[in-house]
């Protein structure tokens, strides 16, 4: 009886969980779109990643290694996109 | 010349430098020890080859001499295949040296000697045995 | 039961691997969502399967159960626990599923890193790693086999046991850390040929795999190290580093991917080096898979070497494949690999990380070269020839010194143009520390490369403490804060930039421990009790020559007092010559090791070798080898490690 059981569930576990583990998505509705709440979070990543490019432009800037008309476009460029990120998020 | 055509030019004479370098070494390594010729005992002693080269092949059983005189001096008789040669060696034998083990030496044959160098065994990552043979089992150390 | 449960779940594995490539594949077509996560379930799937047939493995090692004919060759009921478990990556089959696990549980971190983030290339970069997962998938399942039965007439009632000479510590992890290393550069890779495949020319692919990228190279890097420090340690030939087929099979793929995570830095700033970047992961993977291969199909005669088997076709193959389906993607997406910006300076920090990216290359290909050309010059002149270390010293040398002097240089240079004032402001010290080294070294007597040697690695250093005290300078111009405090906030906010300079600063120890090799002396002699010999200004005095019965070996123990040229004690020295399985009946099995004893200071070690007994007459025959600066190797590596930790220390998100 425990052997029938042991390897039944070991039938069980190896087999059957993951086959349904892997079809039950395609029982969902069909979604071409990410849901927006990925989205949100990516752009708040992005943002962040932004911010740290920024400050260490700055630091670059603060060594000497990039000159001065470098670093004004390279910090414009950076801010701009930055706000074009804010933008998008207000809008979500 | 504008900029990419200078760094194009810059890649270009860097690429002939270093074949140029490379190519150089292989033909004349500084060392003796750079690069061996790899040969066969028979062509060793058919063509009688007194340059510097490497050998290999299995200890013959029971070839294995200690000199009397001096520990670290050694005889042996190397076999490839039905080929025979005497080698003498002078210097640290490695662990794994004995009757039947395959080794490789390197050095020089002279006057129907090989006076080697350096001696290699092959590096026991796998502790072989037939695994048919009952006898390979019987590892019983813990109770001896 | 259990051991077919192990084969079976390979099998569901390979399965697995075909509807994942199959379902993700139709995804990219038409779009829907639903196929992706029903693929990334798969993969999943794969990953348990994985899991389940290791677990599995080991469980039958730990059990013994010599009915599988792995768990009978490389283990016995006497191997201790811990090499009971390491056995699962000592022999071929075992350590091919090794690397399936660990590849198995990367993708599984990928996928589930990726779980709350869009990424657009994840469809085809679990494609890509469950190809990969799918070769050593069909290696496991019907080449070679770990879960293969014992083939034998009668009861194995005991397996042969693990290599006494693999039985220590760092034998059990060197392999582990290797294949994390190995195994790490499948993401970069993957994520690559998803970019190219999407067409994707945003530093999107590169954000995505830095880490990866750099945690990778930091497990190659201890991988190598810690072969290195066994082979000196039990190996007994006095050196780390031989240029061995095996140890080059590792170092290469080193090569390219240091220089891919330093290339990297000017695609994600400057948009540049795209070409460079993508056709040096494609390399380094390429290496690593290859590195795998020549370690185990034995088609090298080296002293590493696996028998030969028919891997090496297959393997072959593979590497075949991943070079002509890359390299054919690269041609395909050619526009889209050529950078908008043009390099503007030679002494542009932008051309300093492009020279760094041309030396590597060099680096590798003539050890690529090095090693192959055996095997060319067979194939071409019907002779076969081996090359040795002096071979690989005399072109690397040059090479390796070059890419030391750019270490120092390269974080000195501004970005697009480095202005001459600030040209002689930041290189006069650094070259000035440089020159007077040198002019010292040459005073004293040195000369050849031990000079270049010394001296780079003093303007090095230098260019180090100039970078630590420009930023330092830069902070408290700008906030009012101490050195300490000021070094501790600049380090903390650029812990890649600042952990990359100590990096460098291991890189500088381990350049100056390998120089140590131009003074190595050594001596061959025999002592009886009481007499004296001489070394490199040491004496050498046999004290008393003992024996002794333990567990598994037999020992002969020589105490050796050793003094220096003054007369003063330095050291005693307990080399051993052991016997293994010493009541063997049969001789052949019974196996000679001499146990070294080492004396390591950071200015040389004292290397002593028991190489034979004469126990009728009391003699000991011992060899002494005096290895100057050998430590800095080590305590390099250390930094390095630390450097690297540094870097990768995660920040609050």
């Amino acid at each position: 009886m425990i052997d029938f059981i042991r390897d039944y569930g070991l039938i069980l576990i190896l087999f059957i969980l993951p086959v349904i583990f892997v079809l039950q998505p395609l029982f969902l509705p069909r979604i071409e779109k990410m849901h927006i709440q990925l989205d949100v979070a990516d752009l708040k990543r992005k943002k962040l990643l932004i911010y740290r490019q920024i400050k260490e432009l700055e630091m670059e800037y603060d060594i000497g290694n990039i000159n001065n008309n470098d670093f004004i476009s390279g910090r414009a460029t950076l801010k701009k996109e930055v706000s074009e990120v804010i933008a998008t998020l207000k809008s979500l | 010349m504008n900029s990419n055509k200078k760094f194009f030019l810059m890649i270009i004479g860097i690429i002939s430098m270093v074949i140029f370098w490379i190519s150089w070494v292989s033909m004349n390594p500084a060392d003796e020890k750079a690069m061996t010729t790899f040969v066969s005992v028979d062509e060793l002693i058919n063509d009688n080859i007194n340059h510097r080269t490497k050998l290999g092949g299995l200890v013959k059983d029971g070839s294995i001499a200690i000199s009397k005189t001096n520990y670290l001096d050694c005889t042996f008789v190397l076999k490839e295949g039905n080929t025979e040669l005497d080698v003498k060696y002078g210097r640290t034998r490695p662990d794994l040296f004995k009757d039947g083990v395959e080794v490789i030496v390197t050095g020089q044959y002279l006057n129907g000697v090989f006076y080697a160098d350096e001696l290699q065994t092959k590096c026991a990552s796998r502790y072989e045995g037939d695994l048919r043979n009952e006898s390979s089992y019987n590892l019983n150390e813990i109770d001896s | 039961m259990t051991p077919i449960a192990g084969g079976v779940a390979l099998n569901l594995a390979f399965g697995f691997s075909i509807l994942t490539v199959f379902t993700l594949f139709l995804h990219t077509r038409n779009g829907d969502q639903r196929l992706f996560l029903t693929g990334q379930r798969l993969a999943l799937g794969i990953s348990f399967f994985v899991f389940l047939a290791t677990f599995i493995l080991t469980f039958q090692l730990i059990q013994s159960n010599f009915d599988i004919d792995y768990v009978a060759r490389y283990t016995s009921l006497e191997t201790p626990f811990i090499y009971k478990i390491s056995a699962l990556w000592a022999g071929q089959s075992g350590s091919l599923l090794f690397w399936l696990f660990i590849l198995s549980v990367y993708t599984t971190i990928v996928i589930l890193q990726n779980q709350r983030k869009h990424n657009s290339l994840m469809p085809w970069v679990i494609i890509t790693l469950v190809i990969v997962q799918m070769f050593f998938l069909i290696l496991t399942n019907y080449v070679t086999n770990p879960f293969k039965p014992t083939e034998a007439d009668f009861i194995v009632t005991n397996g042969n046991g693990l290599n006494p000479l693999l039985q220590n510590v760092t034998m059990a992890i060197h392999p582990p850390t290797l294949y994390l290393g190995f195994v790490g550069f499948s993401v970069p890779f993957g994520f690559a040929i998803s970019a190219l495949i999407n067409g994707d020319t945003s530093p999107l692919w590169i954000q995505s795999i830095r880490r990866w990228a750099l945690v990778a190279w930091l497990f190659l890097s201890m991988g190598i190290i810690l072969g290195g420090w066994w082979a000196y340690r039990e190996l007994g030939w006095g050196g780390y580093w031989a240029w061995d087929p095996v140890e080059n099979a590792s170092f290469m793929p080193w090569l390219t991917a240091t220089a891919f995570i330093h290339s990297i830095i000017i695609q994600e700033k400057k948009d540049m080096l795209r070409l460079w970047n993508m056709s040096l992961i494609i390399m380094t993977f390429t290496l690593c898979i290859f590195g795998t291969f020549l370690t185990r199909s034995g088609v090298m005669s080296s002293v590493h070497s696996f028998t030969a088997s028919s891997l090496g076709p297959i393997f072959l193959t593979f590497v075949f494949l991943i070079i002509v389906v890359s390299f054919g993607m690269m041609y395909f997406r050619r526009n889209e690999l050529k950078s908008p910006r043009k390099m503007e300076s030679f002494t542009s920090r932008e051309s300093g990380f492009l020279f760094n990216n041309m030396v590597f290359v060099v680096l590798c290909f003539s050890v690529f070269w090095g090693t192959l050309f055996p095997v060319i010059s067979e194939a071409v002149r019907g002779t076969k020839i081996t090359v040795g270390p002096p071979f690989f010293n005399q072109i690397n040398i040059p090479i390796g010194l070059i890419l030391l002097a750019l270490t120092g240089i390269g974080p000195l240079l501004a970005w697009r143009k480095t202005g001459r004032k600030n040209l002689i402001r930041n290189f006069t010290f650094p070259i000035l520390t440089g020159l007077s080294t040198a002019t010292i070294l040459l005073f004293i007597g040195f000369r050849g490369y031990v000079v270049i040697s010394f001296s780079l690695g003093a303007f090095v250093t230098a260019t180090i403490g100039t970078e630590f005290a420009r930023g330092i300078h830069a902070r408290r111009k700008k906030f009012d804060e101490s050195i300490i405090k000021a070094l501790i906030r600049m380090v903390s906010k650029n812990r890649s930039r600042y952990g990359g300079y100590v990096v460098h600063l291991g890189i500088v120890f381990m350049f100056v421990g390998f120089t140590g090799h131009a003074f190595d002396d050594e001596k061959e002699f025999s002592l009886t009790v009481g007499e004296t010999d001489h070394v490199a200004g040491y004496t050498f005095e046999l004290l008393q020559l003992s024996e002794a019965e333990r567990a598994n070996h037999y020992a002969w123990i020589s105490d050796l007092r050793v003094t220096n040229q003054e007369g003063t004690f330095v050291t005693n020295l307990h080399p051993e010559k052991r016997i293994y399985f010493h009541n063997n009946p049969d001789p052949n099995r019974r196996q000679p090791h001499s146990e070294l004893d080492i004396y390591t200071t950071m200015n040389q070690d004292i290397y002593s070798i028991f190489s034979g007994v004469d126990s009728e007459n009391g003699v000991a025959f011992i060899k002494i080898m005096v290895n100057p600066l050998v430590r800095w190797v080590w305590v390099g590596g250390f930094i390095l490690v630390f450097g690297t930790i540094v870097a990768l220390w995660p920040r609050k998100d």
